[in-house]
């Protein structure tokens, strides 16, 4: 019911609705992420490590909004996200990504001195492949849509 | 048809990128790819200090937060350039879509909104760290914002559904 809903309502707010906001929760999630990142990177460096995970319910919020967003979208044309190796790699980035942005904040939670001091090279590496992984999960969700073979399970 | 814009479509469709669009099957998911990328830059940032200045994420001090503000503008200018590879790639498309010009309204709201805060607001609050509340002005200024990049947001994705020539509109004809 809800897959033939998405698919085939006329309503602005069943596809267009979900798309929108997918996009919208992906600017808070990655865009907070980046953030972060930044920081850890030496940028912006007047803004204490300790206080970044006041950036987290804008990530989290980002974050479920995508879930179920995507959920949706999913439910909407299983066969062409399932039956493409992309989206695959595209789920795997993103954990990867989220991995990496709960491990630098468990790394930056035990130190106590945090403005200016120089961020250890090890977190800045990780940074560095936290934006990796989200610039790769753009890019392979941005093929989705250009790289599928079946549109429903009926051309299967 | 308005005579200036048939001369900006008949030119945009005259240029290389316009070729590149149409003829590489890649340069399309490329630049929306670059476009997503941009658009977390720079709706992100932006976004974060928005709600700063609205009086969300206060441990954040908001004097050091504004200086990422430079990165948003950096994915404002990929999102330029790479919106304009759209454009010039299928500007019959996008010139009368009535999504595309509400988009470019929100653009604009944005522009004299960024103008208007740096040149009577930003002062109040340049000095801020963490824990202070904006003043009214300035939390108008971070609403104002956080709608105008978000509906450029909804008006982007939903270009599609209101394509020329099922959609064919502008306000001056």
């Amino acid at each position: 019911m809800l897959s033939v809903w998405v698919r085939e309502s006329e309503s602005l707010l069943a596809f267009p609705a979900i798309i929108a906001l997918h996009a919208i929760g992906m600017g808070l999630l990655v865009g907070a992420n980046i953030a972060m990142d930044l920081r850890v990177l030496g940028f912006a460096p007047r803004i204490p490590l300790s206080v970044l995970d006041a950036l987290f319910p804008v990530m989290t919020i980002g974050f479920w909004v995508n879930a179920a967003s995507g959920l949706l979208l999913l439910l909407a044309y299983p066969a062409k996200a399932l039956t493409n190796p992309l989206f695959y790699a595209k789920l795997t980035l993103i954990a990867l990504a989220l991995v990496a942005a709960r491990t630098i904040w468990k790394r930056m939670r035990g130190s106590r001195e945090t403005v200016g001091k120089p961020v250890a090279s090890k977190l800045k590496l990780l940074a560095g492949f936290s934006l990796a992984m989200w610039g790769a999960a753009i890019v392979a969700g941005r093929f989705l849509a250009y790289t599928y073979t079946y549109l429903s399970a009926y051309d299967l | 048809m308005d005579p200036v814009l048939e001369f900006l479509e008949a030119w945009l469709k005259d240029t290389y990128i316009h070729h590149l669009m149409n003829e590489n099957q890649w340069a399309w998911p490329v630049s929306e790819s670059l476009h997503f990328m941009g658009l977390s830059l720079l709706f992100g940032i932006v976004a974060l200090y928005d709600l700063r200045l609205l009086g969300f994420l206060k441990r954040l001090p908001m004097d050091a937060l504004h200086r990422l503000i430079p990165w948003g503008v950096l994915g404002y200018c990929i999102n330029l350039m790479s919106g304009m590879t759209f454009l010039a790639g299928r500007p019959d498309q996008y010139i009368h879509n009535p999504s595309f010009q509400i988009k470019l309204l929100f653009m604009t709201g944005a522009g004299i909104n960024v103008a208007v805060f740096y040149l009577m607001t930003y002062g109040l609050v340049k000095e801020m760290g963490s824990g202070m509340e904006a003043p009214v002005r300035a939390r108008i200024a971070g609403a104002v914002s956080l709608a105008c990049w978000t509906g450029v947001i909804v008006c982007g994705r939903l270009l599609t559904f209101f394509r020329p020539p099922a959609f064919y509109w502008c306000f001056w004809c």
